[in-house]
């Protein structure tokens, strides 16, 4: 059994990456451990938690800035921020559904470290869009910060982009600065039912493009099971104040009127609906693995197309971000259509994460979408200016070629 | 002038006739410049306090070139200077005397524009503003707006990150691209994003943008396009007093509004930007803000009643609501133009760029007023408010003796003044050689050494750039990047320049 | 910016007030956006900053003009559309005029350059020769590729059909019709007078119809413009010297409300004499008075009552095109375009207006490549509004974008006269039959 190593504060997570490197440790980074089986499973000498690091140490509502320690979980920031009316805007998805955890579990930095997003991606950004700055311990086990606290900065190489979705490999993070936003007063959805998924991809990328401000736009299959079950259904979400929700509302509902019939979700069901989108509830029943592409909005109806005719055996799927992003669930294994699924992919320019399958199956196929050579060779040795002597969860995003130690 | 620059390698400097020779082999001759009388319109970009003619100018006008270039840089060892419009206002491109400046003016096509997927992929030296006048006739517009948009290059901005007036809204230029090609120090061209969100691995697209031409030549963007909001309105607040104006500002943030923009201007700025031509700012204010409000006609409609009534709690003078394009235009004109404006009034001006925590604002502004009665030169304020970011503009003369030095000591004491107030010294012009020496003020040995390392993962001799950004120049073997341990060299597969 | 003269060199006022333009550059590069050299050739060399920069290096010094200092300046279009984006207010227009001015003293041109310049300055400013010159290109035309290729833009721009002399440019007074309102001096101009006669013919039609006495004084000729852009101060001034002599007689004698120009590249010019002869203590003061005086015609015709004069014509499309030396020499931006609404057209803006299309007085013979690329461009530009007609007020660009479309070009003048009941402008009978027909 692997060492459970739990620091207490900043000096107690630098002694223990040090002690790690000079006895040649490797360390498995995790927030609270809910989400081991992201990516790909390794194998470690000792677990790093974050989990004893907590609290919000500085929050500015008319500042739109809150800091907080690594461990912090998003039940305690959404709470301090709904006192003001205030989000995280970036809406981190925290595959609760997915990997069956409380929602609000996670933590803020594994928020970051993993470049979490939400179905307003489009237009508000992902976790990187949102982080300011941060302190982090090196894999030499040197504390050294990043970025500022302020909306604009161009101060130094943006190593805050570097570390979100880095999925801790680089730099054990052990404070986060980021952007907050006011709340919308009011979200409702319009949903217009039954388009086929190509219609429904030019309406959700006609959305994307109209003045009235669409905030997301999804579809949901009629196989998808939720309470649209049955029915094809296209998601537009609309944020805001009460005044421009319902005139945003009229003029879209004018605009489709003939597409197809339009119903109105009002601001709970709407919340809930965007939230298990954002959790892929929709498709997590299925048994087999569960794949995530992010694609050019026009490509989602055309893939998912050519995997249908590919004969490969998608039980469901799930647009989201106008088609940018779809969730594929499948039956059997991974690894016989893995390949198959990443060249369809690959032609269209985009890429293909497994997020849910067996660790073996993690492991064989690599979960993240490989990179040309050039490209994997500079990520090395970008990962190399952090952690020279790959202590920091080895083999978490790509197999680790070298001979073990 | 106080810089310190690398010093010029004399083997470089000797061995120039062969590098323009082998240069003029890779592009056409005419596109190789050498002749010392030719070399001054490149001895510097939009910052003239340093100046220094480049040991070469190339004008590459294919990826394919600048990779040979690239590659010939490296058989030779030679340094390289990457350059867009010039328009860096931090030094980004200053030239070094035995460096190759690579110019990309050339590279001046947009390539495609997808209005399905949102998009224009673009050649990096189209200007920020031709972006949007591509786009324009379908009602799209590219959102991040330095004010030297009509000039400024999409290669430069991805490179500073560059921000402008939407920012708090819109976010930088980080938030908006989704694609890069570059060309790495070495030669190898690689392909990073495209049209789809989320890059695969690491973000290097994130850690590229605002990287100041140290990691690598870019040769192609991909940027989001966004709808043009159906309606936008500005809002001219006028204030008999500047921290009036600040707790304004901060009044309207709290109230749950983000406006599209948000400027601030003192009297000095006002006055320079009513001379280049009048705008109709009201000449009696000590402070002006500028609120622009976008969205639908009602939400607007809306938001503008809101910040009105905020703007009148808060002890506005004047309050003018823009009832056409135009007039909205106007608003802005005064402000866009402000930099150079008060190059008309300077005769020469520095411009700071320093971010503080926007709460600082009036104690800040108080403070430098004091600054600059310490240094005995005059400073017009203009700034964007929503996000806390600060452009003093420095009045200097270069024609006195001293006043140049004077400028420096007091823009430096100006950023100092910003990281203490929690702020930071560059919000968006990018650190270049202008605040390259005051780094350490924000940034410990740890911090630095960090960023360093990431600049060896992708350039090893330090070649690229060298100069910019970080004070004091390590090889990348003693920053321990070349990590060996009993003779092995870890990765020993991966591929090393 | 920082300047380095030598100090003897700054006695010169010519050289001193060059060094107070170079002064206000702060070098922030907002005028490559819109120059278009730069556009085209994306090289620092190639645009209003980079210039400034190589005329600094070369006057600092006072040291002669180089060969690659001239090539840039020789590209450069005097388009001025610069001075319309540059926020510090720098004079670049003087600034390249003095540079210019120093490169015809101090620099020898090539041999076939030299004689392929002084031919231009002799023919082109001496309309009975020009006129001379155009028929013997025309018939040169099948053997013009055994000629140099400086020829090839001259022989572009030649007009197949070429117009007899018009009794409009002889120097005498025109009446106006009914009450007479103004009396005015008109700038016949030198190429205009052999290449389009129409133009005056229009502008004289027009303006007595509307109540103004028309001069064409005696002893006026070319403005000087040409010879000016090249650097050729002297002979420029001569040229000027003869006009401000000639309008001067006119004000002190029948006295002139007004000189008016229809061709916007010599009234950038006239406008400026009061600038050229400053230092000249025996013209300064008639010279000031002529570019006071001197307004462009669609300036004058604002002043007059255009609407009561209108009569029933077609709606036509008209694309308007904004000369270099109109929008950015003068100023003068939207009111022809006004003036073309009020008369009843349909105006449409073109895209990218601001950019020259490559005329540039000489420039289209002196630099037929970059000419060609910038007229193409213009008439992409134009061809995305599908205008029934292009409308202009400079004869240079109306050659040289005619060049390159089929859509007929016609003053702006000659349009105001056939909407108040002047004759149809060439090129445009066609249109309007089918216009009628579909009406």
């Amino acid at each position: 059994m692997a060492d459970h190593l739990a620091p207490r504060d900043e000096a107690d997570l630098v002694e223990i990456v040090r002690d790690a490197r000079a006895k040649r440790t490797r360390l498995a980074v995790e927030g609270r451990g809910t989400r081991a089986a992201l990516g790909r499973p390794i194998e470690t000498e000792a677990t790093l938690s974050l989990a004893g690091l907590t609290g919000v140490t500085l929050y500015e509502p008319a500042e739109l800035v809150m800091t907080a320690l690594p461990g912090t979980p998003l039940s305690e920031i959404r709470a301090r921020l709904a006192e003001n009316g205030q989000e995280l805007a970036f809406d981190p998805i925290e595959h609760a559904a997915l990997f069956g955890h409380e929602p609000g579990s996670t933590t803020i930095a594994a928020a970051f470290a993993i470049n979490a997003s939400g179905p307003r991606r489009p237009k508000i950004g992902a976790a990187r869009d949102h982080l300011l700055g941060f302190r982090a311990v090196n894999g030499l086990g040197e504390s050294f910060k990043s970025g500022g606290r302020v909306m604009k900065n161009v101060t130094g190489f943006d190593l805050s982009k570097l570390v979100c979705g880095s999925f801790g490999t680089l730099a054990v993070l052990s404070e986060v600065t980021f952007k907050v936003m006011p709340r919308a007063a009011t979200t409702e959805t319009l949903a217009v039912l039954g388009l086929p998924d190509d219609d429904a991809g030019r309406l959700m990328r006609e959305a994307s493009g109209l003045p009235q401000e669409v905030d997301a736009a999804a579809h949901l299959p009629a196989s998808v099971a939720g309470p649209f079950a049955g029915t094809s259904t296209t998601l537009i979400r609309l944020d805001g104040p009460p005044v421009s929700v319902a005139s945003r509302e009229a003029d879209l509902v004018a605009r489709w009127r003939d597409r197809g019939e339009i119903e109105i979700l009002g601001e709970d069901a709407s919340r809930r609906l965007w939230d298990d989108l954002r959790e892929a509830r929709p498709i997590v029943a299925a048994e087999g693995p569960i794949w995530r592409l992010s694609l050019a909005p026009s490509d989602g109806p055309r893939v998912v197309a050519a995997i249908r005719a590919a004969d490969l055996p998608l039980e469901a799927w799930v647009y989201d971000w106008a088609g940018g992003l779809v969730w594929l669930a499948f039956a059997g294994r991974a690894g016989p259509l893995a390949a198959r699924l990443r060249a369809i992919v690959a032609e269209a320019g985009g890429h293909a994460t497994l997020i849910r399958a067996d660790e073996d199956e993690r492991r064989a196929e690599a979960p993240f979408h490989p990179q040309p050579a050039p490209l994997a060779a500079l990520a090395a040795r970008v990962a190399r200016a952090f952690d020279p002597d790959g202590i920091l969860s080895p083999g978490r995003m790509t197999a680790i070629p070298t001979k073990e130690a | 002038m106080s810089l310190t620059m690398p010093a010029p390698e004399p083997e470089i400097l000797a061995a120039r006739d062969d590098l323009i020779a082998r240069l003029r082999e890779i592009v056409k001759p005419a596109n190789v410049v050498h002749l010392d009388r030719e070399l001054a319109p490149w001895e510097c970009d939009a910052l003239t306090m340093y100046r220094q003619k480049p040991l070469v100018v190339v004008l590459p006008e294919t990826v394919a070139e600048v990779a040979a270039v690239m590659r010939l840089a490296a058989e030779l060892n030679v340094k390289v200077v990457p350059r867009g419009a010039g328009t860096s206002l931090s030094g980004g491109s200053l030239p070094l005397a035995d460096g190759i400046l690579l110019a990309m003016g050339k590279f001046n096509r947009i390539l495609e524009v997808d209005f399905e997927n949102r998009v224009a992929r673009v050649q990096p030296g189209v200007t920020n503003l031709a972006i949007t006048n591509a786009v324009a006739h379908r009602g799209f517009y590219y959102a991040p707006d330095p004010s030297s948009q009509i000039a400024c290059s999409i290669g430069g901005n991805v490179a500073e990150n560059a921000g402008g007036v939407h920012c708090l809204k819109y976010g930088l230029t980080t938030n908006n691209v989704l694609g890069v090609e570059m060309v790495l120090i070495g030669g190898e061209v690689v392909r990073l994003g495209g049209k789809h969100l989320d890059s695969e691995g690491y973000d290097l697209i994130g850690l590229v943008t605002g990287s100041e031409g140290l990691l690598g030549v870019i040769t192609e963007v991909t940027v989001r396009i966004l709808q043009k909001p159906e309606t936008a309105r500005g809002v001219l607040l006028g204030f008999d007093d500047v921290k009036a104006g600040a707790d304004c500002v901060a009044a309207i943030i709290a109230a749950g509004i983000i406006p599209g923009g948000m400027e601030m201007m003192d009297k000095a700025a006002i006055a320079a930007a009513e001379a280049f031509r009048p705008c109709g700012y009201p000449s009696d204010a000590e402070g002006l803000v500028i609120v622009e409000l976008d969205g639908t006609a009602a939400e607007v409609d809306h938001l503008v009643g809101e910040v009105a009534k905020i703007a009148e709690a808060n002890g506005a003078t004047s309050v003018r609501v823009s009832t056409s394009e135009a007039e909205r235009l106007g608003f802005w004109f005064g402000r866009k133009n402000a930099f150079p404006a008060v190059g008309a009034i300077g005769p020469d001006y520095l411009c700071m760029d320093g971010t503080i925590p926007r709460g600082r604002l009036a104690d800040v502004l108080t403070r430098m007023d004091e600054l600059a009665a310490k240094h005995g030169l005059r400073v017009a304020n203009v700034f964007h408010a929503g996000d806390g970011n600060l452009h003093p503009l420095i009045l200097y003369d270069a024609a006195i003796p001293g006043d140049t030095e004077k400028a420096e000591a007091f823009g430096a004491d100006i950023l100092r003044l910003c990281v203490e107030v929690g702020g930071v010294l560059t919000g968006e012009h990018g650190v270049g050689v202008e605040k390259r020496d005051l780094m350490g003020e924000m940034f410990d040995e740890v911090d630095l050494g960090q960023q360093e390392r990431v600049k060896c993962a992708f350039d090893a001799n330090g070649r690229l750039n060298p100069g910019k950004v970080f004070p004091t120049l390590h090889r990348c073997a003693e920053m321990g990047f070349m990590h060996v341990r009993s003779g092995d060299l870890p990765f020993p597969e991966i591929p090393r320049f | 910016m920082q300047t380095n003269f030598l100090p003897h060199l700054l006695a010169d006022p010519d050289v001193a007030l060059a060094e107070k333009i170079l002064r206000k550059c702060v070098h922030c590069g907002f005028c490559t956006a819109t120059c278009p050299t730069f556009l085209e050739l994306g090289d620092e060399r190639d645009s209003p900053r980079g210039r400034i920069y190589l005329i600094k290096e070369m006057l600092e010094t006072g040291r002669p003009a180089d060969a690659e200092t001239v090539t840039h300046l020789d590209r450069c279009l005097t388009c001025l559309a610069c001075m319309t984006t540059c926020p510090s207010g720098v004079d670049y227009m003087h600034l390249v005029d003095h540079a210019r001015a120093h490169v015809a003293k101090t620099y020898e041109r090539p041999l076939a350059d030299r004689l392929f310049r002084r031919m231009l300055r002799l023919v082109i400013p001496n309309p009975s020769i020009f006129r001379l010159a155009l028929i013997g290109a025309n018939l040169a035309r099948p053997f013009a590729r055994w000629l140099p290729a400086k020829f090839a833009g001259l022989f572009a721009l030649a007009p197949k059909r070429l117009p007899p002399p018009s009794w409009v440019d002889a120097a005498q007074t025109i009446p106006a019709k009914g009450a007479r309102r103004r009396r005015v001096a008109l700038l016949s101009g030198c190429a205009q007078t052999a290449l389009d006669t129409a133009i005056n013919e229009a502008t004289v039609r027009l303006l007595t119809r509307l109540g103004v006495e028309v001069v064409v004084a005696e002893g006026m000729g070319c403005c000087g413009a040409l010879e000016h852009h090249m650097g050729e101060t002297d002979a420029a001034h001569a040229r000027a010297a003869k006009n401000i002599r000639a309008w001067t007689r006119e004000i002190d004698g029948g006295g002139l409300d007004a000189i008016v120009v229809n061709t916007s590249g010599c009234g950038t010019t006239v406008k400026d004499y009061g600038h050229m002869f400053r230092n000249d203590a025996r013209l300064a003061e008639d010279a000031a008075r002529v570019s006071g005086l001197a307004r462009d015609v669609s300036e004058l015709l604002a002043d007059l009552d255009l609407a009561a004069a209108l009569v029933a014509r077609p709606r036509l499309r008209v694309a308007y095109h904004s000369a270099c030396s109109m929008q950015h020499g003068q100023k003068i931006t939207t009111l022809p375009m006004e003036l073309l609404a009020k008369a009843g057209f349909e105006v449409v803006p073109i895209p990218e207006s601001h950019v020259c299309c490559g005329s540039a007085g000489t420039y289209n013979i002196l630099q037929p490549d970059l000419a060609t690329r910038l007229r193409d461009r213009k008439v992409a530009n134009i061809a995305t509004v599908a205008p029934d007609v292009i409308a202009a007020g400079n004869v240079g660009c109306m050659v040289q974008i005619g060049t390159g479309t089929p859509t007929p070009i016609v003053h702006t003048v000659e349009l105001l006269d056939w909407a108040t009941g002047g004759p149809i402008p060439d090129g445009l009978e066609a249109l309007t039959a089918s216009e009628n027909a579909s009406a």
